[in-house]
């Protein structure tokens, strides 16, 4: 796993934190199963909290508590499944969503600039030699028809 | 990043629109990005998997024989420059030929994988691309392909398409879609783009007030499952059309079905959510987002619609054309199959036939493509069009001068004078070529066009479609005529229909019975043709004569004989 933010490779800050995982002191990544079900838990922790979805998931089960949210990832099966780039745009766009947006899962280094120009600011890449690759995406084209999203 | 949509257009060309150094740029950008792609996948470092989509997003397959690259024709218009480009590279790269689409493209059949990036940055001299010709992303946006020149034209549909065309290359959200996504533009009541069968088909119209808006249909298609599109908004205005087309592309890519290829169309989407409930969920998307960046602002479209000017028309005795007509019989009857009536006296739209007897319908030669762009240079303004039939058309063409360009197409085998006519077929590349196809198609269209070249003007027009396989490329359900290649126990044979329709009101093809082998297809066209010779009065079309006798009498002489 390497990071990439702000062209650069970055530091894993987050734990994934699983049932019956003790919570972190800092910042704690959850599913939406979880969240549903330590909702109280997690806000009475007073540490920063991640949500980790699927890209097809329900984007109004998610606005519902996005105040609460320092981190979204939005999980790709596989990188032809083009739902995760609705659903990061709708956040943007409709729901104002101003925190971490993150890709995860099945991603490849062409897709670097279509996933941030859609919204994502952080994307997990599979290693150091594809997060370097991506990097170089970024900036495959120096201009675009669309405005972008955020 | 801009506040606003602000669109690409900077070049001094009035009449077509000329890529200026931001599309110059972005197209370079994408041969290099390609170039890169292809190198890693040689080497190993991009799977077969990875590098499938990617590829496709580039218009290039892998074929039975070899690659097949799609290029883009943008709503059909390319200039003589262009078209020399064009026929450069099937010399250079190919075998000296190109194959037009029923989509206005162009498709070369035999590239090499590793000269594919050298191809693409040949084609980008002439700021011709590839991007998004095949893959699960927005396609090539078509058009009428008399947009501008025919007499019943509403709003010239073209620059709408540019438009369109400049929102969806290269979109970030819109590029992995459970499937690929077609989107026709039309703006004359008679529709010559079938926009009834594209996943978004639109006709420019004008309200009562004479703004200027669409009639958005969704989920028509073609292949495996055939449905006509139905009208989801009888208005949009023009300022809303991206807004609009953003919120249905959205829709789409959260909801189609991504568990099996065959159903993850919109148009599937569209039939199993249902059009009301489908169209709920649409306004609602669009109520969020309209009024926002994708307004197209008033000033922008006069600027895009500065890029498709009239052009300037000369006055034109007729009396040439009559004279030139009353000397030879050849030419009058290419005169009336081939050319049609322009919104300007004195000039034709002449079409130059992709269906002679001597090669596969749609294929054009490089020497033939070469003489064409010089007849376009010193005829028609230097554009040429190309048609959803798989044919060219010079659209701008004075009357006197109809008779020099027929003498120059007929020495080229580009004069057949078949526009309309059961000759005139469109037809895939089928199993010579394609992987998906179950049967071939060019021997067929070659039999068909053996038995009735001679006779193919007095049966009158009737339109036949074949397709090698149910995916259906050359819309077989769409044919007065439909033939459909179908495998049985490893045997070609073949499925009829009769009474499609790809006009005003698109309808599907009913079957005609059971497959039918191979060496009956000829025979068994044949006997439709007489049905309708015998049945039809006076000069009853095909389809007025079907609706009326029905299909009994084509089965009784097609099963009967057979």
């Amino acid at each position: 796993m390497a990071l990439i933010k702000n062209n650069g490779l970055v530091q894993e800050p987050w734990h994934m934190i699983n049932e019956g995982d003790a919570l972190q002191p800092g910042y704690n990544l959850v599913d939406m199963v979880y969240w549903q079900a330590n909702k109280a838990a997690l806000i009475a922790h007073h540490a920063a909290i991640g949500l980790r979805v699927a890209g097809d998931e329900d984007v109004q089960l998610i606005a519902a508590d996005l105040q609460y949210f320092s981190l979204i990832a939005i999980n790709f099966p596989t990188f032809a499944d083009g739902r995760g780039y609705s659903l990061a745009n709708t956040l943007r766009e409709q729901y104002g969503y101003s925190h971490e947006l993150r890709a995860v899962g099945d991603i490849l280094p062409d897709q670097a600039l279509y996933l941030t120009r859609v919204g994502f600011d952080v994307l997990d890449l599979p290693n150091k030699a594809s997060a370097n690759l991506a990097l170089q995406k970024l900036r495959a084209f120096s201009g675009f028809y669309q405005p972008t999203a955020v | 990043m801009s506040p606003k949509l602000i669109f690409s257009a900077l070049t001094n060309d009035n009449t077509m629109y000329l890529y200026n150094e931001f599309d110059q740029t972005l197209v370079n950008e994408r041969v290099e990005q390609f170039r890169d792609q292809t190198k890693r996948f040689l080497n190993g470092d991009l799977t077969e998997d990875q590098f499938r989509p990617l590829r496709l997003m580039n218009g290039l397959y892998i074929q039975t024989h070899a690659p097949m690259l799609r290029v883009n024709i943008p709503y059909g218009l390319l200039s003589s420059k262009q078209l020399r480009m064009v026929a450069h590279i099937s010399d250079k790269y190919d075998k000296n030929y190109g194959h037009f689409t029923t989509r206005q493209n162009i498709q070369f059949n035999w590239p090499k994988l590793e000269q594919v990036p050298d191809l693409l940055a040949d084609l980008a001299r002439v700021q011709m691309h590839a991007i998004q010709s095949s893959g699960n992303c927005i396609r090539n946006i078509t058009c009428d392909p008399l947009a501008g020149v025919s007499e019943d034209e509403i709003v010239d549909p073209r620059p709408y398409c540019e438009i369109i065309r400049q929102w969806s290359t290269l979109h970030p959200e819109f590029s992995y879609l459970p499937r690929k996504f077609k989107i026709a533009v039309s703006g004359s009541p008679k529709d010559r783009a079938a926009t009834q069968v594209h996943d978004i088909g639109l006709h420019v119209i004008k309200d009562p007030q004479g703004n200027i808006g669409f009639e958005v249909l969704v989920g028509g298609g073609l292949g495996r499952t055939p449905i006509i599109g139905k009208t989801i908004a009888p208005f949009i205005a023009e300022a809303d059309i991206l807004s609009y087309l953003d919120a249905i592309l959205r829709i789409y890519n959260r909801f189609g079905r991504r568990d099996n290829k065959y159903k993850a169309r919109i148009k599937i989407l569209v039939k199993e959510t249902g059009l009301d409930t489908f169209k709920e969920q649409v306004e609602a998307e669009w109520q969020t987002i309209r009024h926002g960046k994708l307004t197209v602002a008033p000033e922008e479209i006069q600027r895009i619609k500065q890029h498709f000017n009239a052009l300037a028309y000369d006055t034109v005795d007729e009396r040439i054309l009559e004279a030139h007509s009353a000397n030879s019989g050849a030419f009058r009857q290419w005169l009336k199959q081939n050319t049609a009536l322009h919104k300007q006296t004195g000039y034709r739209i002449a079409f130059i036939s992709l269906k002679s007897p001597n090669s596969p319908p749609g294929d054009i030669s490089d020497v033939q493509m070469g003489l064409v762009a010089d007849l376009a240079e010193q005829y028609s303004f230097g554009q040429i069009r190309t048609t959803h039939d798989q044919n060219l058309a010079l659209t701008d063409v004075k009357s006197s001068d109809l008779y020099p360009l027929w003498q120059q197409l007929s020495q080229h085998q580009l004069a057949t004078p078949n526009i309309g006519t059961i000759t005139d077929m469109i037809c895939c590349p089928g199993l010579d070529f394609c992987s998906l196809a179950n049967a071939s198609s060019i021997d067929i269209a070659q039999g068909i066009t053996d038995r009735f070249k001679e006779t193919a003007i007095d049966t009158g027009n009737i339109s036949l479609k074949m397709s090698g396989c149910m995916n259906g490329c050359a819309h077989h359900s769409i044919g007065e005529i439909g033939i459909l290649g179908v495998d049985k126990k490893g045997e070609q044979w073949y499925q009829l229909t009769l009474g499609g329709s790809d006009s005003h009101q698109s309808k599907l093809g009913a079957r005609l019975g059971k497959a039918i082998a191979k060496a009956n297809v000829v025979d068994a066209v044949d006997d439709i043709v007489q049905v309708y010779k015998a049945q039809r009065t006076d000069n009853e079309s095909f389809a007025n004569t079907l609706e009326r006798v029905g299909l009994q009498p084509f089965k009784d002489k097609v099963y009967g004989a057979h």
